[in-house]
Formats: C-alpha cells, sequence, structure tokens
C-alpha cells in the first residue's frame, strides 16, 4: 500500500502518444461534454497536478477503466483519474458516496425486510425522498432483496448424489450474490456440482469495489485483505470461481493496480481466481466440459460489463453460451451499461449513465426484449430497469441447458 | 532607412540585455534594446531554469552564494508569474563523499544561505521517487523560473519606462567619432529595413556573442570562449523540488522542476561558435547517468526535449580580475574607456540568472559614473508588469485556468493546455512572429507531443488570424518542425522514439507534408 | 489447426479473418485497439519510391530491385494484388473503392496531394480531376480541420479551390469538438439534414464540396445520403487522430472478427513464449491476476512497429522486440540523423522474414505488418499494401501446411 502502485500508474503517463483511442471509447465523453475525456484528465492534466485538486470535472468519469483496457500503449489512464479522484475527495466526500459503498451492510439489512424494503423502494414518493437526502436519483436501478440468503440456502441444500469426480472448488459470491443475487449464486453451485465438483462456499465479506470507485481507498483496502483472508480458509491452491464479473476483477487486479495493495494474500487469490464463464471454457478448450446440452432456441443479447473486459479474458461467455444448441449470441459492441458500480445510482450522474447505457439498451431490446445476458449484477440490475428484459448471468443459461431448471425462457 | 535617437542602445536581449535596459530606463534614460534574434532566444532560454538558493556557491564562492540568496528573495518578488517556489535538496548520492556535506553546511551557515538538515525519510516523502539510498539531504530555497517569462516581464517593464525594445534587430556596425561611440546600425531581419540607432552609450549584453559586437566597436581582442552545455527536459516532473547533489559542481548534478517537466542539467565543453551548439549524444547518455544516480529509473522516465546552451567565458590577458568594483562574480565588466580609450562603451559578459538584476544595477551603475550622472536604482522596488497579484506560478495553473474555461475555450495545444485565444492574441500582437517565438512565450508545442496535433492546428489558425498568407503559414510549419527536429534527434529513444513513429506517421503518412508546394526561402523571413 | 494472431491492427485482423474462414480456429490477442483505428481510411500501395508513383502494382518490381531489403522484395504484384482485392471485397463497395493498379491524388488536410490506390469511397471521390473545383468546408469547433489553409495550398498548386467556415457545433454549445463527435452527430439524418439545409447556398454550380471526413461513423449510407442532400458532389477528407475513415474501417473489421467468432481477446499484453525446438508452442498473456497460455499450431504476429512499441530504442540506442524478444535487424549507423527531413534510419528495423514470411529460427511463426523490416511505410505511403500482402502469404504458408 505504498507510493510505489501510486508511482508506477503516474510513471505510465510516459507512454501516452495522444492517439485519442481512449478519448474515441470512453462512453461518458461519448454523451457530454461535461466530462473532458480519459486522455484529458489522465497523463494530460497528470502532468499539471501537484498537491491540490483543481481539476473537479474529473468526477465525471465513471471508472468503467474502458480507456485503460484499449489502450494499446500501457498509459493506466483509469488507475490514475481514481487516484486523483482519491485525492479529490479526500476532504469532501459527500454522505451518498460512503452510503452506497455499504454493499454489504444494505444487503444484511434488507434481507430480512425484504418485502417491506422491495415495497419502499418501489414507492415513488419513498424513492424521491431518498433523492433528496441522500443524492441516489430516483429512478435508477435497485437490488430487489431476497429474504432468502444464499448463507440460508447454503444450509438447507444438499450437494448431488453424483460422484465428485473433479475435486474440490471454492466459491466466491461477492455481496450481491450473497444477498440480492442469491439465484446466480445457487446456480453456479448447481452447474459446478453438476459437472462433478464439489462446491466450498467460505464465510466471505465484501471485495471494497463499491469503496474504491468512490474514493475511500483506505477502508476498501482493509475490505481486501480481510476478503482475502476468508477465501484462503477455504483450502490451499484450489481454485476460486466467481459468478460476479466486476468483484473477481477487484481481486484479480484492480486492488492491486488501484489501491496499491501488494500483500502476497491478494495476490495468491487474484492468480487461482477465475471468472465463470472463462473457467467454463478453459475447461472445454481442454475438452473437460460436460457438453450433453439440450437444444435451446434462443438468441441473446449479451453485454460483457466493462470490469470484465478489463481482465483481458476475451468473452468467453459468448462462446461458452454458443456450445449449447439452438443458442445465437449477439454482443452488445458497446463498452459500458453506464452504470459503472455505482456512478449511475447517483442523481448528478444518472441522465449520463443512461445516456451511455441507450446503445445498449436499444441493442437489446432489438434483439431479445425478453431476455439477455450479462456477468455483473449491477449492469443487470441497469439493462433490467432500462429495458423489461430478464437479465441473467450466462451461467443461467448453462444450468437451463444441463437441464437443471426451466425457468429461463418465462 | 529609419532612424532612431536615444541616450542608451542595449544590445542583447537575454537576461543580462532585458536587466540593463529596465535599469536604464527606470534611471530616466531613453533607451533601445536590440537583438538579431527573440528576447531570451540564447543562453537565457538555453538554461534548466533553477533560482538559485546559493546553496551551489556555499563552499566555493561564498559571496555567490549570498548574493544568491539575497536576490532569489528579490527575482521572487519582483518576477512571481516567472516564479515557482519549488524549494530544493541538497542530498548525498550513495557514493558520494560525505566529508562535502559537513563543509557545504559550514558553507551555508556562513554565507546565510537559508537551509535545513531534513532525515532521509523526510526527503523521500516529500520527493518518493528520490534514490532511497542517499545519505544526507539538506533543504534550501532553489526555486524555478522561466528564463522566457522573466526576461519579457523586465522587457515589458522597461517599455513601461519608456524603453523601446526591438528583437530581430541585428547590429551590423557600431559608430565612434574622436573615442566616443556615437551610435549602431540594425538590420531588420524581419523586413529588410536598415535601422540606424545614434546615441551616446551602448552597452554590449551580447553574451556569447560580445566578442564579436565588441569587434564592431574595433575591440578585437574581446575574446569570448562559448562554454557548451546541455540539458534534458523530462516528459513529466520526476521530482516536485530542485534536487541537487551535494558534491562539487559536476555535470549532470541537478534536476529542476519547471513547468511541466523536470530537466537534468548539464555539462561544459568549449564551444567554437554559439550559433552551431550540438547535443551530442555521448553527453545525452551523461545526463542519463547522473539523472539515474538521483532518481532509479531515470533511464525508464520518457526524455521528451533537449537542448544546448553557450555559457560566455571571457578571456582577456590584458585585464587581470583586480577591478571588482562594479563586479558581480562570474561577471566580466569591461568598461572600454578604461580599458581602450573608447568612451560610451561597455561589454559585459557572464553572470547568472538569479543575479541577473544585480548585475545590470552594477552595470548601470558603472555607466551612471561615466557619465557623471547620480541616478539610484530602483528595480529591487517595483514588480514587472504580471506580476503585481504578487502571486507565483504552480503547476496546477493551466489545468485550473482551464478547468473554467474548457467549455468556452478552444484548446489548440492539448499537452501544455494551450488555448486558440492566448494563441491568436500574441500572434496579432506580435505579427512578425514565426512559431518558436510564440513557442518561448506560450509552451506551443513543448510537451509531449512536441507539435505532433498542434503543429497543424496552428498553421491552420495562423491562416485564418489573416496576419500571414498560406505561403507563409506553410513555411512556419516546416521551420517549426525543423527546429523541434533538433531538440529531438539526439534524445528519440523509449515513449519518445514511440511519439516520433506517430507523429511522422501524422506529418508524412496523413498530410504529406513533405509534398506541399514549397517555399523559396529567400522569399520568406521566419 | 489452431492459430494465434497478435496483434489487432489491419495486418492483424486480416489475418485472423482470413484463416478464420478457412476453418481454423484462431485466437487474436491485442493489448489495445489497433492502429487501423487511427489510419487515413485508404489502403496504400506504393506512393513514392521517392518520386510519385502512378501504376503502384507495375512500380513494385523495380522499387523492391532497388531496395533489397525491403518487405516488398518477399512480396510480389501477385500476392500484393490478391490480397488488396481481398480485402476489398471483404469489405465491400461501401468501405473500401479503388483500383490496386492505379494511385489517385487525393487532398490532404494542409492541402497537399497525397497518393493512394483504394480508400472509402467517401475519400476516395475527392481525387482530384483535371477540371476540379472544390469548395472545402470547415467548422467553426473542429480544430483539425483548417479549410482556408487546405483551399489555399491546394490554389498553390494550380488548383482551383475556395473555401467556407460554417458556425455548426458537433453538440448544442459545444465550442471544442473532434471529428468523432461530429461524426457521432451526422450519424442523425436530422442532423445532416440540418447541415446541407446550410451548405447548400454556399456551394456554386460545378463544385466539387469537402468536408473534413465526419459524415457518420456508424451510418454507411451517411456520405450519399448527404451528397443528395446537397446536391453535389461531396467527398472526406481524413483528420488526424481521432480519424472517423480508419475508426469505420476497424470497426468493421474487428466486426467481422467477432462475428466470426474469431476469440476477440482485448487489454492484456503477451508476455512470454514457450518453444521447443524451431516451433514456438505458446505464447503467455497476462490477464488480470495471472499470465494463461495460450498454445497453437501457428501464430502470426503483426503487433506493428515503433508506433504501437511493439519495436523500441532504448536509452542505449539497442532496438528490440519487446512482446516475443525475436531479434531485429536494424540499419547500421545513427539510429537518427539531425535532418528533420531525411529518412530516420532507425524506422527502417523490425523482423527479417523468409518468403512465407516465416520468423527466422521458427518453423510456425509468421510475421505481418509494421513490425517487418526495411520499409519507410510513412514516407513511401506503403503501409496497407505490405500489412495486407504479408498477411496473405503468411495465411497462404498456414493454410498450406494445414493441408
Amino acid at each position: 500500500m505504498s507510493h510505489e502502485h501510486d508511482m508506477l500508474n503516474r510513471a505510465s503517463l510516459d507512454h501516452c502518444v495522444k492517439c485519442t483511442i481512449c478519448e474515441t471509447q470512453c462512453p461518458v465523453a461519448r454523451v457530454t461534454p461535461l466530462f473532458p475525456g480519459p486522455k484529458f484528465v489522465g497523463p494530460q492534466a497528470e502532468r499539471f497536478r501537484h498537491g491540490e485538486s483543481v481539476d473537479h470535472s474529473l468526477d465525471y468519469c465513471s471508472s468503467c477503466g474502458i480507456c485503460t483496457t484499449v489502450c494499446p500503449q500501457g498509459v493506466k489512464i483509469a488507475e490514475l483519474n481514481s487516484q486523483a479522484r482519491a485525492v479529490m475527495k479526500a476532504d469532501n466526500m459527500p454522505i451518498r458516496d460512503r452510503l452506497i459503498t455499504q454493499t454489504m451492510l444494505e444487503g444484511m439489512i434488507m434481507s430480512p425486510l425484504a418485502p417491506v424494503a422491495n415495497a419502499a423502494l418501489g414507492m415513488k414518493p419513498v424513492r424521491y425522498a431518498i433523492e433528496k437526502v441522500v443524492g441516489v436519483h430516483r429512478d435508477a436501478p435497485m437490488p430487489t432483496a431476497h429474504t432468502q440468503t444464499l448463507t440460508k440456502w447454503l444450509k438447507k441444500h444438499k450437494a448431488p448424489a453424483s460422484p465428485r469426480t473433479r475435486g474440490p472448488i471454492v466459491f466466491f459470491h461477492g455481496c450481491a450474490g450473497g444477498y440480492f443475487e442469491v439465484e446466480t449464486s445457487i446456480k453456479t453451485i448447481e452447474v459446478l456440482e453438476h459437472i462433478g465438483f464439489e462446491v466450498l462456499v467460505p464465510n466471505q465479506g465484501c471485495c471494497g469495489l463499491a469503496m474504491q470507485s468512490n474514493g475511500l481507498f483506505e477502508q476498501a483496502r482493509k475490505q481486501v485483505l480481510k476478503l482475502c483472508a476468508d477465501l484462503r480458509s477455504a483450502g490451499r491452491d484450489l481454485t476460486i470461481v466467481s459468478s460476479s464479473g466486476s468483484c473477481a476483477g477487484m481481486l484479480k487486479h484492480e486492488a492491486h493496480e488501484i489501491l496499491g495493495v501488494d500483500d502476497p494474500s491478494l495476490i495468491d487469490v487474484g492468480v487461482r481466481m477465475r471468472e465463470m464463464s472463462e473457467f467454463l471454457m478453459e475447461l472445454a478448450d481442454a475438452g473437460e466440459l460436460p457438453t450433453d446440452f439440450r437444444e435451446i432456441d434462443v438468441t441473446i443479447p449479451y453485454h460483457q460489463p466493462c470490469q470484465v473486459k478489463a481482465q483481458g479474458i476475451g468473452m468467453p461467455a459468448v462462446h461458452l453460451m454458443e456450445l449449447i444448441p439452438g443458442v445465437k449470441v449477439v454482443e452488445s459492441g458497446q463498452p459500458c451499461c453506464g452504470i459503472a458500480g455505482t456512478y449511475g445510482l447517483k442523481k448528478e450522474k444518472y441522465a449520463i449513465a443512461q445516456a451511455v447505457g441507450k446503445p445498449l439498451f436499444d441493442m437489446v431490446k432489438a434483439t431479445n426484449p425478453k431476455l439477455a445476458a450479462c456477468d455483473t449484477e449491477t449492469c443487470r440490475w441497469q439493462i433490467h430497469t432500462s429495458t423489461g428484459a430478464k437479465v441473467v448471468h450466462p451461467i443461467a443459461v448453462v444450468h437451463a441447458a444441463y437441464g437443471l431448471s426451466d425457468d429461463l425462457l418465462v | 532607412m529609419k532612424t532612431l535617437s536615444v541616450d542608451v542602445v542595449v544590445i542583447g536581449g537575454g537576461a543580462t540585455g532585458a536587466g540593463v535596459v529596465r535599469d536604464v530606463a527606470m534611471r530616466g534614460y531613453s533607451a533601445v534594446l536590440v537583438d538579431k534574434g527573440d528576447l531570451a532566444q540564447g543562453t537565457t532560454g538555453r538554461y534548466h531554469g533553477l533560482l538559485h538558493s546559493g546553496g551551489r556557491y556555499v563552499v566555493s564562492d561564498a559571496r555567490s552564494a549570498t548574493e544568491c540568496a539575497e536576490e532569489n528573495v528579490i527575482v521572487t518578488k519582483i518576477h512571481a508569474d516567472a516564479v515557482e517556489e519549488t524549494g530544493g535538496l541538497f542530498v548525498v548520492g550513495p557514493d558520494d563523499d560525505p566529508e562535502f556535506s559537513d563543509r557545504w553546511a559550514i558553507g551555508a551557515a556562513a554565507t546565510g544561505v537559508p537551509f535545513e538538515e531534513i532525515s532521509v525519510g523526510a526527503a523521500l516523502q516529500r520527493e518518493p521517487r528520490l534514490n532511497p539510498r542517499i545519505r544526507r539531504a539538506f533543504s534550501v530555497n532553489d526555486g524555478s523560473v522561466d528564463g522566457w517569462q522573466m526576461v519579457w516581464g523586465a522587457a515589458n517593464s522597461a517599455k513601461r519606462h519608456g524603453a523601446q525594445i526591438l528583437t530581430y534587430h541585428r547590429v551590423t556596425d557600431i559608430f565612434t567619432a574622436n573615442d566616443q561611440v556615437t551610435g549602431v546600425q540594425c538590420i531588420d531581419e524581419k523586413t529588410g529595413e536598415q535601422v540606424r540607432i545614434d546615441a551616446g552609450f551602448v552597452l554590449n549584453c551580447g553574451g556569447p556573442w560580445a566578442g564579436k559586437i565588441a569587434g564592431m566597436a574595433g575591440m578585437g581582442d574581446v575574446e569570448v570562449v562559448p562554454g557548451r552545455g546541455i540539458m534534458v527536459a523530462m516528459n513529466h516532473r520526476l521530482v516536485n523540488s530542485v534536487v541537487n547533489r551535494c558534491i562539487p559542481p559536476h555535470d549532470g548534478d541537478i534536476i529542476v522542476p519547471v513547468h511541466t517537466v523536470c530537466i537534468i542539467g548539464t555539462t561544459d565543453i568549449k564551444a567554437d561558435d554559439p550559433d552551431k551548439l550540438p547535443i551530442p549524444r555521448e553527453e545525452v547518455q551523461q545526463m542519463l547517468d547522473a539523472g539515474e544516480v538521483l532518481v532509479p529509473g531515470f533511464r525508464d522516465a520518457r526524455a521528451v526535449h533537449a537542448w544546448s546552451g553557450a555559457r560566455p567565458l571571457f578571456k582577456d590577458t590584458r585585464v587581470q580580475a583586480t577591478d571588482t568594483r562594479h563586479m558581480s562574480r562570474g561577471m566580466s565588466l569591461l568598461d572600454h574607456g578604461e580599458r581602450d580609450g573608447l568612451k560610451g562603451f561597455i561589454s559585459i559578459i557572464g553572470g547568472k540568472l538569479t543575479t541577473y538584476r544585480l548585475m545590470a544595477e552594477h552595470v548601470v551603475d558603472a555607466m551612471c559614473e561615466q557619465l557623471g550622472d547620480d541616478r539610484p536604482c530602483t528595480t529591487a522596488d517595483e514588480v514587472v508588469p504580471g506580476s503585481e497579484s504578487g502571486k507565483t506560478y504552480v503547476v496546477t495553473h493551466r489545468l485550473e485556468a482551464r478547468e473554467k474555461d474548457r467549455l468556452d475555450e478552444q484548446i489548440l495545444c492539448e499537452c501544455e493546455l494551450l488555448t486558440r485565444k492566448m494563441f491568436v492574441d500574441l500572434f496579432h500582437d506580435q505579427p512578425s512572429a514565426n512559431f518558436d517565438d510564440l513557442r518561448r512565450q506560450l509552451r506551443l508545442g513543448m510537451g509531449p507531443c512536441q507539435g505532433g496535433f498542434c503543429a497543424p492546428r496552428a498553421t491552420a489558425l495562423a491562416l485564418e488570424t489573416g496576419i500571414v498568407d498560406a505561403e507563409r503559414a506553410t513555411a512556419l510549419l516546416r521551420r517549426f518542425l525543423t527546429n523541434r527536429w533538433i531538440g529531438l534527434w539526439s534524445i528519440v529513444y523509449g515513449d519518445q522514439a514511440r511519439q516520433t513513429a506517430l507523429d511522422s506517421w501524422i506529418f508524412e503518412g496523413l498530410l504529406d507534408i513533405e509534398h506541399l508546394p514549397a517555399t523559396a526561402p529567400e522569399e520568406v523571413v521566419l | 489447426m489452431k492459430a494465434v494472431v497478435i496483434g489487432a491492427g489491419i495486418a492483424g485482423l486480416a489475418a485472423a479473418i482470413r484463416l478464420n474462414s478457412e476453418g481454423v480456429d484462431v485466437t487474436l490477442l491485442t493489448k489495445g485497439i489497433g492502429g487501423l483505428q487511427l489510419s487515413q481510411g485508404s489502403v496504400d500501395i506504393l506512393g513514392y519510391a521517392p518520386e510519385r508513383v502512378e501504376r503502384p502494382l507495375e512500380a513494385l518490381a523495380g522499387f523492391a530491385a532497388t531496395n533489397p531489403g525491403h518487405p516488398y522484395a518477399q512480396l510480389d504484384a501477385d500476392v500484393v494484388r490478391r490480397a488488396v482485392t481481398w480485402f476489398a471485397d471483404l469489405l465491400g463497395p461501401d468501405l473500401i473503392a479503388g483500383d490496386p493498379d492505379t494511385n489517385v491524388l487525393l487532398p490532404t488536410a494542409v492541402g497537399a496531394l497525397r497518393p493512394t490506390a483504394l480508400a472509402v469511397p467517401s475519400v476516395l471521390a475527392g481525387a482530384v480531376k483535371p477540371d476540379t473545383r472544390y469548395l472545402l468546408i470547415g467548422f467553426a469547433q473542429l480544430k483539425d480541420f483548417g479549410a482556408p489553409l487546405a483551399a489555399s495550398n491546394l490554389a498553390r498548386q494550380g488548383i482551383a479551390a475556395r473555401h467556407e467556415i460554417v458556425d455548426f457545433p458537433a453538440r448544442a454549445g459545444e465550442v471544442d469538438s473532434s471529428a468523432l463527435r461530429y461524426a457521432q452527430a451526422l450519424d442523425d439524418k436530422a442532423t445532416r439534414r440540418r447541415l446541407a439545409v446550410l451548405l447548400r447556398p454556399m456551394v456554386r454550380d460545378g463544385e466539387t464540396v469537402g468536408l473534413p471526413a465526419v459524415l457518420g461513423v456508424n451510418d454507411p449510407g451517411a456520405w450519399k445520403e448527404f451528397e443528395q442532400l446537397l446536391g453535389h458532389p461531396v467527398f472526406e477528407i481524413p483528420l488526424p487522430p481521432p480519424g472517423v475513415p480508419g475508426m469505420r474501417l476497424n470497426q468493421a473489421l474487428t466486426q467481422r472478427a467477432k462475428d466470426a467468432r474469431v476469440r476477440f481477446t482485448l487489454g492484456a499484453r503477451v508476455v512470454g513464449k514457450v518453444v521447443d525446438g524451431d516451433r514456438l508452442v505458446s505464447v503467455a498473456l497476462g490477464t488480470a491476476g495471472r499470465t494463461r497460455d495460450y498454445p497453437a499450431d501457428a501464430f502470426v504476429f503483426a503487433p506493428g512497429g515503433f508506433e504501437s512499441g511493439a519495436l523500441e530504442l532504448d536509452s542505449y540506442l539497442k532496438v528490440s522486440e519487446t512482446i516475443l524478444g525475436l531479434p531485429v535487424e536494424t540499419p547500421e549507423g545513427e539510429p537518427t540523423v539531425p535532418d528533420y527531413w531525411a529518412d530516420q534510419p532507425v524506422f527502417r528495423s523490425g523482423l527479417r522474414v523468409d518468403a512465407d514470411m516465416r520468423v527466422g529460427g521458427f518453423s510456425n511463426l509468421y510475421a505481418a505488418g509494421g513490425v517487418l523490416a526495411g520499409a519507410m511505410r510513412w514516407k513511401e505511403k506503403s503501409g496497407e499494401g505490405i500489412a495486407l500482402a504479408s498477411a496473405m502469404k503468411a495465411c497462404d504458408a498456414i493454410l498450406e501446411g494445414q493441408r
């Protein structure tokens, strides 16, 4: 947690040749001139920064990270911006930005009260009040709370009797997968068990991503280290899979590259971490994935979240879903859905986030207005809220194709 | 032919000449400054930008150290907009002799140069990229100064006091009659017009060219030897304080943060011609090795530009360095009345940017003494135009300004955050300027891409102002690219090689600039 | 058969699509978006040798004879023709037009006349003809195109050209817009109509109207439709990055590759390799958190040259290839010379390959495009010709081996 990473990221500005590729791909700069663009606030402005923060327009950056992903030269553009924003926010963090980063807390509080919470969040006056008081936009997507948490389900869950020929594997579900998107977690576990793994689910905390993207670096670092310890407690050298794309990305590289966490436990977890589709496609490429899929005749619009794009793993979900007979995948080709973690929740950013997501929403509606796939929870909520489509993790499609569920097309 | 008549002609538009003309004008003389090129285009502009605390001289030259410490405070006040109060460090490198630092601390205390020893940990906290193996660190009041802006400030102040500033006026002759100077002959390089200036006093502030100028007045034996030194600017500020190696003066012992870059310098090699100063690759290597001692990873950082400047060194066997009445250290003041029997002619050679004002004071004192006038110097008391607010420069200035006007102003040069309006306003003000003249005042094309993106924009804009036609605009572009390359070709490696490839793709591959219709060079004076 | 292509510029994309179309399982690895995105949207074969070339394919043999170290010494006119034609067919007439046998002269953004053979049709439409009279349109809010400069420099070459500057923000109130923002605005029909209405009174009969290349980035029909709206011939002049014609080609080609299910892997750098004898077994990709091996039967190495960082001149003036650590051929002597307008020798550095584009010492590693030694692509206006022909030849050899 040294100056070293700040310095490495800062030093990377030397690689910038001003080629503008990042600017052409930035989804926020596309929709508003208020954001000067990644090249401007990144490698360009960084040469002028020393001490106090003078360029508050960098707060329009959504931290989607597309700029770093597409930069051919290796400039850590998004990382530079995140660090500059952390400096900017050090003294004037809005209370809203602290609240919405408490993802676990929200889950724990809302779950027991799920029906009440959902009803309240569905009511306009309540949302209006929330917008007024804490600055979360009244139309922004909100998670649906479930009375059944993953922990409760696991207590009752009995693994199938089929032989576990492939040994144990660790499942990292993330906060959303534990409280809001329990179904995705359940399907992931069931698929892994179906193909012969013993799935270990250690008690686990939050990865701190939301805190990081709001500039709360110190708190985020603590969360990361605690989570690494949690995940490692399940067993050494075991592969860890995640069906929460952005949380996996946090542990794979962002905690290291943005927060500057250098702890060996993080490096160990990062090396072992696999995004679920990535993991299954590695099995498929090695000829080890059972392909006794039933035919599903469907065209699925698929959006790879920016934080999964940033992992440099290609688009395994596209190839994975297309292993299923009858499935045709149409990739969105869009950089970002707009939500970018918590960005699209904020009342002053909501309209921008919606404009960012619009081409994606249009594409979903045109391709299949009923069903879409996406690897990260917040993005699914965003796409669902803006299109009405049911938006599932790609694992749900695989789950259905193995005959483990029938609700995909309902 | 145009004729002018004034009390004093100052030849040379560097720091010395600008300081002298300002002082002369403030003492109530009518004056003209002439320079064969632009202001601060010579040694003053080819400098690493250090505003000395005096620390560099505490062991070798106690009086200079004290003078620097005093002038540092004055220059910071009167040229606030050109000075950044970066602070500085003197650090003992891992293999440096620690004994010198003891002598250094004693010297600093004795000369009144403010300093404080700080722990290595504190030094690293302040400058995280500093070599963690340094053994000692002293904090001093070094600053950085934009030589161009300082000289323009002094020149504008002189103008306000009635002086005329004639750039691109090359002196071709100095007239004398009865052992008395009577005036100078110039040619306006932009228009070709002859200009005669009648004056009873000529102050030769020609720096490395001073010997040649003295020759025009018949002083064939003023031998000025240019001592060439190179400087390399790195693409961003690896340090935010001036970092000096606490050793006896050595090549590449200082890194100075100036604007968005930091500059390492310098070398000292005897040169033949101040108009032809190479930037040899072996000296670039020397700078990179030296940089590595202070900032590990220096070699992997990006060099963005290099230049070579000439210190004027005076060799005179006839006059011993005994007459120190009017002298500031490192400066030679030749009163040709006493030396050669020619009245109304003084040559000033050498000196330091930090003490430029004090030098000018000595020179003008000497002139007043010869003229029998008693007019006191007031240059330390009045701030120059542009520095009235008293706020010194900070690197965030342009970022802050663009944050305010970005939605209303086009940005011409993105690397250096220069607006279209800044360019157009200055071009209207100085319509005969070439892009390098504008660059020195605006930082056009001085960032990472070195003109790759902004040079074609500036060219199109120059034409749109109506000040120049397409032929001249195109010639300005070609000259700008040619000149930028002088400071690039020897430091094109690493990221700057990558940039050069992209820039070449833009200029050659996309715009095909090398096949634009040619400009007949004699038709266009740039 | 499995192939890995490294690089997503024109050479890498072409190789990936070509191999994929012949049934090869192709993974494309690229750190970022490729250089085609920045290109001027033309397919240059040979523009200067060093005098201006009118018949590029005919000129190739003579050019190769006088430049034995040039990539064209191993890529004859037939393979260049085949590659360029394949490429034009792949993208179709909406995206590429022209004739590989003939160079035309296209006005550049500063008013030079640049020779090329094929280009995006809206750009190619600007080709100088004996009686062309140009009206060039500038936008007050677009700093990368100076219509007066381009028109005046054309006029200095005896070509009838004048200009107009219009006040037409890309987005309401915006004073400083890139070409891309204009193109995005002009993807919209109503905006195009508004611009046509604004321009119509300015155009005189018989004039050809040149705009900066901003007529849409996603809508391939934008140019033709705009021409009809205006009622006069219209063409586009490519601008410095972000240039839209290159973006259109890159988007289309990348989409073709993805649609064909080339495994397109963006955002990670190749950081290592496994070699067994003369075979490259796999390359290691530095994905988030770990390196992952990509084994393949054949590899096409098309990472670009110095501009992409694939080739590097270090501070000790040693030239190296930074991705796989392959030996680089570099001219003797000084890497750069003081004369700005001269050839800078370092840029001729690159990989030496055999007639099948195989990299020395390897039986299954092929190189294509800007990483090849011997060319001065920008000066010669030869980049795309070299890239496509070398990619084609590498694919030929790989597919031959498969059979």
